[in-house]
């Protein structure tokens, strides 16, 4: 898809955005890997719902919003992450099953690792948006995209609960995704919060300058 | 708007009654609550918010409409923690009338605190950041069901604290597993329900901010 932007842009933009060509190209190869064999094909499947619907979001939008590298690089990232645990269905994913044996843990902590990662990677591109686009303040870009974070895994958090209902009636947090926690949906909010949280007191620690004046290829188009 | 005369308080009739009214409301209900603890715990909410709304006023003095819309879902709140939601008589009426297996009445306020809240944070945003059109619907509603999220995280944690062995059984859950699904669920329900009225509201009237 990204190719036949590319196509479209001509030469100039294969130019200024190899970087996201190759973070594509990367990601791609990866996925597909990933998609061989799974575990469970059903959980792969309902696992990959989110991403066909985002990627497909993101190319869409490509031309009108074109992120910030580092914020394309995040994206990526997390995806990567996501795609090894549909593979194992998170639960079974070896390197959580390794935590677990040398932690001596209860349970596979591989799904709340990308929890917290949904708020340290995700955090950045959100803000990204709430600068250029709604034109937020910077300091409020800061809260707003730690809410925002917060938000969405809320409404994830819901979403998985009407899944399990659906997947397996009356069995509550004991199926898959909550692996037995009754608490699960809440660890799973304060990690992406504390993960939001990190990541825009980073950022703004840092004093990163704003994506609007760096986005190298939308000035050079 | 920024160039909107400070409307002092002395000249808000509309708002000496709200206040008169939620205080009496606040001490009627603070008198023998079911339980004090509870209630002491219910009203951390209140003794943070009300401050910041009197100390916010001489700077961002909201209209009216989002003044009784946050005395309402206030006084709510305090009849609640009167007698620790579980017990509220409305709800428990509620429970024979309708058969159901619990009361309702915290699941009611988690739904008004989505459609009553929303106008209030939409009014701030629209005038502190500019927020507007399509951002003046989505920042308020992801301030609202973060803040949802939030308070979810934070009864777990209380709940932890205050007893560890009972788990679920925690008041704020009465047994049901997925109790903070739901309260977060009907939130949200609640805010969508509110965009909707607001955006109608919006297009009948042709203007875009709520006036006093």
């Amino acid at each position: 898809m990204t190719i036949s932007n590319a196509g479209q842009r001509g030469p100039s933009f294969l130019r200024t955005n190899r970087f996201v060509v190759a973070l594509a190209s990367i990601y791609g190869i990866s996925w597909v890997f990933l998609a061989f064999a799974p575990r469970d094909r059903a959980a792969w499947v309902l696992e990959n719902l989110l991403v066909v619907f985002f990627v497909g979001a993101l190319v869409f939008t490509f031309r009108r919003f074109t992120f910030s590298n580092r914020s394309y690089f995040l994206i990526a990232v997390f995806l990567s992450l996501h795609a090894v645990g549909a593979h194992y269905t998170y639960a079974q994913t070896p390197f959580g099953e390794w935590l677990k044996e040398a932690f001596d843990l209860s349970r596979n902590h591989f799904d709340r690792i990308i929890h917290f990662s949904f708020g340290l990677l995700m955090a950045y591109p959100v803000r990204e948006v709430l600068l250029r686009v709604a034109k937020l303040p910077r300091i409020v870009a800061l809260w707003m995209a730690v809410a925002g974070v917060l938000a969405a895994s809320t409404i994830f958090e819901i979403v998985e609960a009407i899944a399990a209902e659906a997947v397996s009636p009356g069995e509550g947090p004991r199926w898959l995704g909550g692996q037995g926690d009754v608490w699960d949906a809440q660890s799973d909010m304060v990690l992406a919060f504390i993960g939001a949280a990190a990541a825009m007191l980073l950022t703004w620690s840092r004093g990163i300058p704003s994506s609007r004046k760096t986005n190298g290829n939308r000035a050079a188009a | 708007m920024a160039t909107e005369p400070l409307r002092r308080f002395q000249n808000r009739r509309f708002l000496h009654f709200l206040a008169a009214a939620y205080a009496v409301a606040w001490i009627v209900t603070a008198i023998r609550p079911i339980d004090r603890g509870d209630w002491f715990i219910e009203n951390l909410l209140v003794f943070a918010a009300v401050p910041v709304l009197i100390l916010t006023y001489r700077r961002l003095p909201l209209s009216d409409a989002s003044y009784l819309l946050l005395a309402i879902f206030l006084a709510l709140h305090a009849i609640g923690a009167h007698y620790t939601y579980a017990k509220v008589p409305i709800g428990d009426w509620m429970k024979e009338a309708l058969a159901w297996d619990r009361n309702h009445f915290d699941r009611l306020v988690h739904c008004l605190f989505g459609l009553l809240l929303l106008v209030p944070v939409r009014e701030v945003l629209m005038r502190t950041v500019r927020a507007r059109g399509f951002w003046s619907y989505a920042l308020p509603f992801t301030v609202i069901v973060s803040a949802s999220g939030f308070f979810e995280i934070v009864e777990a944690i209380v709940a932890q604290i205050v007893s560890p062995e009972l788990g679920t059984a925690y008041l704020g859950t009465q047994g049901d597993q997925w109790d903070a699904q739901k309260d977060m669920a009907v939130a949200v329900a609640g805010a969508l329900c509110s965009i909707v009225l607001v955006a109608a509201i919006a297009a009948l009237l042709g203007r875009k901010t709520p006036r006093r």
